[in-house]
């Protein structure tokens, strides 16, 4: 088996005596892609607001290649390799889309601001291979012509994009997609799923991702953990997955019978 | 090819705004020069250049940063007390007066640096409305505590006293700053160009900086909070950095002001001074700062051209700001620029699409 890349145990929140997520626990391989589904308010997006420590956990651990994120903090758990996309998109709407993917690079570019305001060899050394990073980042989605547009108004589907590509930017070992596939249409969702495939190909990464559309979850996940109430009620395959009749209850409720 | 089309977008708008300010200086200068300026006119001009380095300044807060601050007129009055109490001491040891301002303007910048970045460290914890309470409650803490400050040199020694006078001078001794009362009797050493010197640099500080990582960092926290860090930005080390080098300007443009004058009380740099600033930068456009040079020299030469309407000169200041800030956010008008811009992308998306094939 390949490298565990995250691993999670007991992860658990707690808000105001409501218990979000339980108990939560999942293990992430290199090269593996991973779903987390679960009806609407099960507490998928909190798990992934816990793994990043935009929410601080209330129990539990999680490693990320090894080592305890206990103490990290979510611009420190960036540079471990954690990335992540948002739900509701979060670019940085008024900056270009090349803009948008050098910032990520930001932590791996080692010129000062001195040498910014100087413009010393290295600031122009720098920003010429971090802008052709970007657009090779870019072509990953066919996206490097519509670099010098501003982020906010790209059409909704590239902006999904865009956030999966700077996410890539600061070279990851574990990214998280929370439901990349909103708002498109089942081609985009095809083309979509590919991009996934090619991108773990690509850069090897873990992936782990939230979705709602089943054709995208059940094409391309090796694992899926499905999530209720804040509680793991069943992991496996997409086979398993699909037929498990726990699984069936969650998203449509008990059968009443007469 | 769209690379080059991409940093010239930017780097074209950057070079106009070189080009303007330097084109102005040669023209007022020539114009000095061959006497075509009125006393009252040349008067003006160096607290035009302190208050556009100013607008300059606060821009980088207000529109790169994306946070509001109402306390600008305090750093502004700590490098003006500094630099000028500065050149005033070095009056005997330095006596070329382009050295001695140049290093007024430096102990300014250095000072107000300091204290922006004490203030940065708990006010930069806030964010929106709070910030900017907070400023504006640090800017009148400054205009109390320098207003209070008593400092005087004895045998070649500085001498500080707070609240009362209790320097305790020789008779050879001489006060330089004397409480509520500010510093008399300054030399009114700073130029036009020193005034324009600086606000080049300043341009170029800014428009540097917006164009590096650090400046990319700044406007992403800006942008959205949350995302930024997901991808690693500290968010309150680059907010923080931003903010004492917004302070640092300030404090130079306060050194260049103070300069200019022949006394200099705390009491110039209160909260209508502040609100002015932020009155330059909302007028010419956050994170516009050709727009900030432009409304910065017009609203500071405003009053003095309206002296004709006498008695109602700051009601007809007040009714052309009012009628420039309607016109300019004319949501007519706004539609034909957005409209023209939104051709302008819907353009480059369809020339995109055409190189991928």
């Amino acid at each position: 088996m390949s490298n565990v890349v995250l691993k999670c145990e007991d992860l658990g929140i707690v808000f105001g005596g409501l218990a979000a997520v339980n108990d939560f626990d999942i293990e992430v391989h290199e090269r593996e892609i991973a779903g987390l589904i679960g009806p609407n308010g099960a507490g998928k997006t909190t798990v992934f607001n816990l793994l990043t420590k935009v929410y601080e956990p209330t129990s539990g651990q999680i490693f990320l290649n090894g080592e305890s994120t206990a103490k990290k903090t979510t611009v420190q758990l960036s540079k471990a390799g954690i990335a992540r996309t948002f739900q509701n998109i979060r670019l940085f709407s008024k900056l270009t889309v090349a803009e948008n993917v050098m910032t990520a690079m930001n932590q791996s570019m080692k010129y000062s601001l001195l040498e910014a305001v100087l413009r010393l060899p290295r600031y122009w050394k720098e920003e010429k291979a971090a802008r052709e990073k970007a657009l090779e980042l870019l072509s990953i989605f066919d996206m490097q012509g519509m670099a010098d547009v501003r982020a906010g108004s790209l059409p909704y589907g590239a902006q999904r994009r865009l956030e999966i590509v700077r996410a890539l930017a600061t070279e990851p070992s574990l990214l998280l997609l929370d439901e990349p596939a909103a708002g498109m249409n089942p081609a985009e969702t095809a083309e979509l799923m590919e991009n996934i495939g090619r991108i773990r190909d690509k850069f090897g990464i873990a992936i782990l991702l939230i979705e709602h559309d089943m054709s995208l979850v059940m094409g391309i996940c090796d694992q899926i953990t499905v999530l209720n109430f804040g509680q793991v009620i069943a992991r496996g395959t997409p086979v398993e997955i699909q037929s498990n009749p726990v699984v069936i209850e969650a998203y449509l409720g008990k059968h009443k019978e007469g | 090819m769209n690379k080059l089309k991409g940093m010239n977008r930017t780097t074209r708008k950057n070079y106009l705004t070189y080009a303007l300010v330097i084109a102005a200086y040669v023209i007022l200068e020539a114009m000095m020069r061959g006497g075509g300026l009125k006393a009252a006119t040349k008067g003006m001009l160096v607290p035009i250049c302190a208050y556009i380095v100013m607008a300059l300044s606060l821009n980088l807060t207000v529109g790169v940063m994306g946070e509001l601050s109402l306390g600008h007129a305090g750093f502004m009055s700590v490098g003006a007390f500094t630099g000028t109490a500065a050149t005033m001491c070095l009056q005997a040891a330095i006596p070329s007066t382009g050295l001695r301002l140049c290093i007024g303007i430096v102990i300014g910048a250095v000072a107000a640096a300091i204290i922006g970045f004490l203030i940065g460290i708990p006010v930069l914890r806030l964010r929106g409305d709070y910030l900017a309470i907070v400023t504006l409650a640090f800017g009148e803490i400054i205009k109390s505590l320098v207003g209070n400050v008593y400092m005087g040199v004895d045998h070649g020694q500085l001498r500080f006293s707070m609240f009362t006078n209790e320097l305790n001078l020789s008779p050879e001794g001489k006060i330089i700053i004397e409480g509520a009362m500010g510093i008399r009797s300054i030399p009114k050493i700073a130029t036009f160009t020193a005034g324009f010197i600086l606000i080049m640099i300043s341009l170029v500080v800014i428009f540097h900086m917006v164009g590096s990582r650090s400046g990319r960092a700044i406007m992403a926290i800006r942008d959205n909070y949350i995302a930024a860090e997901s991808i690693g930005i500290p968010a309150f080390k680059y907010k923080i950095t931003a903010f004492t080098i917004s302070a640092a300007m300030a404090g130079a443009a306060g050194a260049l002001f103070g300069n200019n004058y022949s006394s200099l009380i705390a009491n110039k740099f209160n909260i209508d001074t502040s609100i002015l600033i932020l009155v330059f930068v909302v007028l010419g456009g956050q994170g516009n700062m050709l727009g900030s040079i432009i409304a910065a020299a017009a609203l500071t030469i405003l009053p003095e051209a309206l002296r004709g309407f006498a008695d109602y000169r700051m009601l007809m200041y007040a009714v052309i700001l009012i009628a420039v800030m309607l016109v300019s956010n004319n949501a007519k008008i706004k539609d034909v620029l957005k409209n023209a811009a939104e051709k302008r992308t819907e353009k480059k998306l369809a020339k995109g699409g055409a190189a991928d094939e």
